[in-house]
């Protein structure tokens, strides 16, 4: 089978600042594989580990992208692809998910999507369904489970997590799979494989090897404001004879605060 | 001059950055309190490839330069000293003489799963009566028909009664002395070897150093490893090597006694000031950045130059003896920022001071590396003695 994995590069949770003039400040920022998506490319290895074939690991943006695909080989990907365009640094997650959606026209043959339910930095959620719509492909979203991914039967059952409930569903491939937290364990990259991985041929694709008109792609959004979230308050230590006069008190200001 | 790590080496560095921190450091404070051998990292440790980081593919290995592993070592260290020592003694010890020396044969029947982590490995020179005089081996091995016999004992080798190996040096020809000494390649479960007790040590628990029982313990002739009577001077060039991990191994835990110090500073109060306000206390701090960075520069320039293929050896013994005595100074300083915290285990710097003090000890001692600076510097007045 092969498998099609988009990962996307964000900075590290709080490594984030803002500038006096509401820029983002580039320094310092912690490049990460975003959450979600590392459960994607592990939930795609492990079936591919089952079921045998390829993995193919896929980024749009710029050449700092890199260093996310490389770690994806490292940890067992068989290619990577970076689409880098500058006409493309700007996009939204739905012009994105129509650039991936020309990415797995061109690659051709595949069995299976997998991306994260969303990014860990615009958080929008769109990439993965809008995706399945561009590519006219069923979408089974927020998975975290996957109990059978059959590409001979053309055949994938997985649960999906609801806010409050569970659901098994049934779907043909190839389909799009997008997953949350926690459906495994995203493995640690081999250093058995870092040699390969940094040596491998990583080929760049612009908009113009996808057959897209990049004027088409322009941002459709404009950010107007940013405003940094508040530093966060002091702790405070709970002081009691006993611990259960300290549970007590720290149940007490839980409930005060209304965290619980 | 290029103070820039190639990308391989940055990847290398924050992957085991990012393993060590996750799933070694959060188990340090329980390794030290039980003791335990912490069996489930080396597993995860092998499966990443760890342990076998800087031998050649075919054996299994991960092909890394020196400096990779001292980058890797430090990370480990960070996270927790005991599995430093062990993951050091392993590849630096047990499995380097193997890479070094070893033939054909030997690296494919013990190189390689050394390096692939189905087992651990170990070195076994000291002696109850040969520690800093290493040369002072009272081990004997005679050849009887297609066998090494050997008798003696060992003190204090590293992972010894979980090792799938233990290079042990040797007097294969007693009447020559130095010249007289060979290492040879005892398998685990070899009939006539046995261990003494898990020795009870003021740091570094987790890690098993005991004494190793060889009474007439018999292997073919072709576990000689490297040539017979040149002994001395191989694991003379293996602890050139490992000198260079047990630095890095001292930058990582004066790292973690220096970033628990830090942020105790500046979170603790006294006189309504963050402690970090006093000038007796920053010090100690300014100090630490100082003792850290320079015994960077000088573990990371000896990788260097053992990747360069230079002669490391008296480089190796300026980082080791600066690394280790700085580590112990920044661990001992940690505590006393910490002020009556830093004495009690609730927080890790007082654990980070028992396991650094090991090595002004292992690996040659302080006043051993003093020697041989100084001998290279000076001769060594062999003639006027
Ligand atoms: C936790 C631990 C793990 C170890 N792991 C291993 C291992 O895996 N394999 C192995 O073979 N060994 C191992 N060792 C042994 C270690 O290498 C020795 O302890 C070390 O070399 C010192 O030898 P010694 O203990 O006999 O001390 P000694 O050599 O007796 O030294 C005692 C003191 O005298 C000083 N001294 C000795 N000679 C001189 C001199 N000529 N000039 C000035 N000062 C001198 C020393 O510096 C030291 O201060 C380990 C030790 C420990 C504690
Ligand atoms: C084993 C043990 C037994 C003890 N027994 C007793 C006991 O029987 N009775 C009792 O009352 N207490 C006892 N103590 C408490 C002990 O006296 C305190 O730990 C000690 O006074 C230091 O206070 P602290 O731990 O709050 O450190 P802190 O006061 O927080 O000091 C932290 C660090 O900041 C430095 N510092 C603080 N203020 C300044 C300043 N203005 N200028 C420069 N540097 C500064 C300190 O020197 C130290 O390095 C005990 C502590 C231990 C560990």
């Amino acid at each position: 089978m092969h498998a099609v994995v988009f990962i996307k590069q964000v900075p590290q949770q709080n490594s984030v600042k803002i500038t006096p003039d509401k820029q983002i400040d580039a320094s310092g920022i912690e490049p990460i594989i975003s959450l979600f998506d590392e459960y994607a490319l592990e939930e795609a290895l492990l079936q591919v580990e089952k079921n045998g074939g390829q993995v193919t690991v896929v980024t749009i943006g710029g050449e700092e992208q890199i260093d996310a695909l490389r770690k994806a080989l490292a940890m067992g990907a068989n290619q990577a692809i970076l689409v880098n365009d500058p006409a493309l640094a700007t996009i939204g997650s739905l012009d994105a998910a129509k650039v991936g959606a020309a990415v797995v026209k061109k690659l051709g043959d595949f069995d299976a999507i997998f991306c994260g339910k969303q990014s860990t930095d615009d958080e929008t959620a769109v990439f993965g369904p809008a995706l399945a719509r561009y590519l006219g492909l069923p979408v089974l979203s927020y998975v975290f489970k996957v109990h059978e991914l059959d590409a001979n039967a053309r055949r994938v059952v997985v649960d999906r997590a609801m806010e409050t409930t569970t659901e098994t569903v049934e779907a043909s491939l190839p389909a799009v799979l997008t997953t949350v937290k926690d459906l495994n364990q995203p493995r640690y990259p081999s250093l058995l494989k870092i040699k390969k991985a940094q040596k491998a041929d990583i080929p760049r694709w612009t908009a113009a090897d996808l057959g897209l008109n990049p004027t088409e792609l322009a941002p459709k959004v404009t950010y107007l404001d940013r405003v940094p979230p508040p530093p966060r308050p002091k702790g405070s230590i709970i002081d009691g004879a006993s611990a259960q006069e300290k549970a007590r008190k720290l149940v007490d200001a839980l409930v005060d605060t209304q965290v619980i | 001059m290029n103070f820039e790590l190639t990308e391989e080496q940055q990847f290398i560095q924050q992957t085991v950055r990012d393993f060590a921190q996750k799933e070694i450091a959060p188990r340090s404070a329980h390794i030290d309190a039980t003791g335990e051998f912490p069996h489930a990292i080396f597993r995860h440790m092998a499966e990443l490839g760890l342990l076998g980081l800087p031998f050649p593919e075919e054996y299994g290995g991960a092909e890394a330069d020196a400096l990779s592993v001292a980058l890797a070592t430090e990370e480990i260290a960070r996270g927790d000293g005991s599995t430093a020592l062990a993951y050091l003694a392993h590849i630096g010890l047990g499995s380097t003489p193997l890479h070094l020396f070893g033939t054909e044969e030997q690296k494919r029947r013990f190189l390689t799963p050394a390096a692939q982590g189905e087992y651990m490995a170990a070195f076994g020179l000291t002696e109850p009566q040969a520690g800093s005089d290493a040369g002072a081996t009272r081990t004997t091995a005679r050849l009887e028909g297609d066998e090494w016999v050997i008798n003696g004992e060992k003190l204090w080798i590293t992972n010894a009664p979980i090792a799938g190996h233990i290079i042990v040096a040797a007097l294969t020809d007693k009447e020559q002395g130095r010249k007289g000494i060979s290492m040879i390649i005892v398998p685990r479960g070899t009939p006539g070897l046995s261990f003494g007790k898990h020795e009870h040590k003021m740091g570094l628990r987790g890690s098993m150093s005991t004494a190793v029982f060889l009474n007439d313990v018999r292997v073919p002739k072709e576990n000689l490893l490297g040539q017979r009577g040149r002994g001395y001077s191989h694991f003379l060039q293996v602890l050139d090597g490992g000198r260079i991990t047990i630095g890095a191994m001292a930058i990582g835990l004066a790292q973690t006694a220096y970033e628990t110090a830090v942020k105790y500073a500046q979170q603790r109060e006294t006189f309504g000031k963050p402690i970090g306000a006093y000038q007796s206390v920053s010090n100690m701090i300014a100090d630490m950045v100082v003792g850290l960075e320079a015994a960077r520069l000088l573990v990371y320039k000896v990788a260097w130059l053992k990747d360069q293929g230079q002669p490391f050896s008296h480089a190796a013994a300026v980082a080791k003896l600066y690394a280790t005595e700085a580590s112990e100074k920044i661990c001992r300083d940690a505590i006393q920022v910490l002020g009556g915290n830093g004495y009690s285990s609730e927080y890790p710097v007082e654990r980070l001071y028992r396991d650094t003090r090991l090595l002004t000890i292992g690996e040659g001692t302080s006043e051993i590396q003093r020697m041989v600076i100084a001998r290279h510097v000076l001769g060594s007045f062999a003639a006027q003695l």
